[in-house]
């Protein structure tokens, strides 16, 4: 059993590849379809192996995100912190979700994250934004399945590098 | 307190606890978020811890800026050679044109030096890259490839060919982020290039929009008129074009029309910037009231300003052109 636990280093892996993800150049065309990388990644370990994710890291991963990409230093801790905590709350159930609904339930979850930001926006004082702005929800519940097969797929792979 | 909730823990302490923590999260990224607006402390923090990331950024440009090179490298060399004899061609017509220029501009800086005035001075350009790495995008901020190490300063001015795009706001080693005009908490002193008259640019939080709350009822203005820099304000330098106005609204019973312009700078989609290295501080070119009074006090002022500035050649012109006539 213990030989079957996950290291957190696949964690940092996955995590890494998602803030990379998010960094990345893309035309401005593409850019506004780009979904919420580590918050699917963070849903992700939090339902299938809630021991590497909790609310501090959740905080720590959302600070990092916030200077990297420049933005209001706490925003996406706040947005991070709240979409952990959701998870967490309701991970006995969204385990056994059929893979379609628990792309639905990711896809409300992502959705009262893009309402989190946008209160913080109308707080800022700034413009409400257009249509794209719900664009990348979408795009995520639509990834959804397959990031979690290829999750699934990478982390197989790393645990029985471990075992053997 | 990570290794205490980690493992097991949180099954254990319940719902309650995990909503307490909760609570003090949000509290503290509410704080933080409150302090990073308002400007306090956070910023500085900010750009000392921001040195961590600039490795990450240099990791994340390099596919980019591989990639960027084959396809140089693929390019043929007759669509080289069209854009060559294009170039070449658009080189000497801009030429052609400054030249008339340049003898327009000193022909300012001598009238200039006539009535004692501070603009029309030259400004150094350095000339930078856009870094392909994707920011928030509600952050209104890109980033370039010059950092402290070239000399890049925070708050100097950055266009690009059309117009101005921003100031230089936090400086990396390498790499520093530029504020853009469209950032709703940006201001910009502008001037109606065919009235005169003054007024502030403000940010819309849209790239394509800026705002000019302040125009009065009465104001002779257009669409189509020309917006650039007044110099007001010491951080942009004065006559560099921002933007060409595009809405007016002016309502029944308001004391301001609304006005709406849209700037020339490639806010979004450009590639090369340049930041202007402005000189010394306009202040200390204002002229002594003693020095009005005779040539030979004006004389005296450019000689002064001369040597403060000795790393600038054009002042130095500028007096050879006032010993001239």
């Amino acid at each position: 059993m213990i030989a079957r636990r996950d290291r957190p280093g696949t964690f940092y892996l996955t995590l890494a590849s998602a803030i990379a993800l998010t960094l990345v150049y893309l035309p401005p065309a593409l850019d506004v379809f780009r979904p919420y990388w580590v918050a699917l990644i963070l849903i992700y370990w939090c339902l299938e192996s809630q021991a590497l994710v909790n609310l501090g890291k959740a905080f720590i991963i959302g600070l990092l995100l916030d200077l990297l990409g420049g933005s209001l230093l706490g925003l996406h801790a706040l947005s991070l912190v709240i979409l952990v905590y959701l998870v967490t709350r309701f991970r006995a159930r969204l385990r056994f979700f059929p893979p379609w609904q628990q792309a639905l339930s990711v896809f409300a979850l992502l959705l009262n994250d893009r309402i989190i930001l946008l209160w913080i926006i109308s707080l800022r004082g700034d413009p409400l934004p257009s249509f794209g702005f719900w664009l990348p929800p979408i795009v995520g519940t639509l990834l959804w399945p397959w990031l979690f097969l290829l999750l699934d797929r990478v982390r197989g792979a790393m645990r029985r590098r471990t075992s053997s | 307190m990570v290794t205490g909730s980690s493992g097991a823990g949180t099954k254990f302490f319940g719902p309650a606890t995990q909503t307490a923590r909760l609570m003090l999260y949000g509290l503290l990224a509410i704080v933080l978020m409150a302090m990073d607006q308002r400007g306090h402390y956070v910023a500085s923090v900010r750009s000392q811890v921001a040195y961590l990331a600039e490795p990450v950024y240099h990791v994340m440009e390099w596919p980019v800026r591989a990639m960027r090179n084959v396809f140089g490298q693929m390019q043929s060399r007759r669509s080289l050679r069209q854009e060559n004899t294009a170039l070449k061609e658009q080189l000497l017509s801009q030429q052609g044109a400054l030249q008339r220029l340049a003898t327009l501009a000193e022909e300012n800086h001598r009238l200039r030096a006539l009535i004692e005035g501070a603009e029309g001075q030259a400004f150094e350009y350095q000339f930078a890259e856009l870094v392909r790495v994707d920011l928030d995008p509600f952050s209104h901020k890109v980033m370039v490839d010059r950092g402290s190490s070239d000399g890049v300063e925070a708050g100097q001015a950055v266009i690009d060919g059309a117009g101005v795009m921003g100031q230089v706001e936090d400086v990396l080693l390498h790499f520093s982020t530029i504020r853009l005009i469209s950032d709703p908490n940006h201001a910009l002193p502008v001037q109606i290039n065919r009235t005169g008259l003054r007024t502030v640019a403000f940010g819309s939080g849209v790239t394509g929009v800026l705002k000019l709350p302040s125009v009065p009822r009465q104001a002779d203005i257009r669409e189509g008129d020309l917006v650039v820099t007044s110099g007001l304000g010491d951080r942009f330098p004065g006559g560099y074009p921002v933007a060409t106005v595009t809405a007016i609204d002016r309502q029944e019973g308001q004391t301001f029309v609304l006005v709406e312009a849209t700037p020339l700078a490639a806010l979004d989609r450009g590639r090369e910037v340049l930041l202007i290295d402005s000189p010394a501080p306009k202040v200390d070119e204002q002229p002594l009231p003693d020095q009005l009074e005779a040539g030979d006090g004006e004389k005296a002022s450019g000689d002064e300003q001369g040597g403060q500035e000795a790393e600038e050649p054009e002042s130095a012109e500028v007096d050879s052109l006032e010993g001239e006539p």
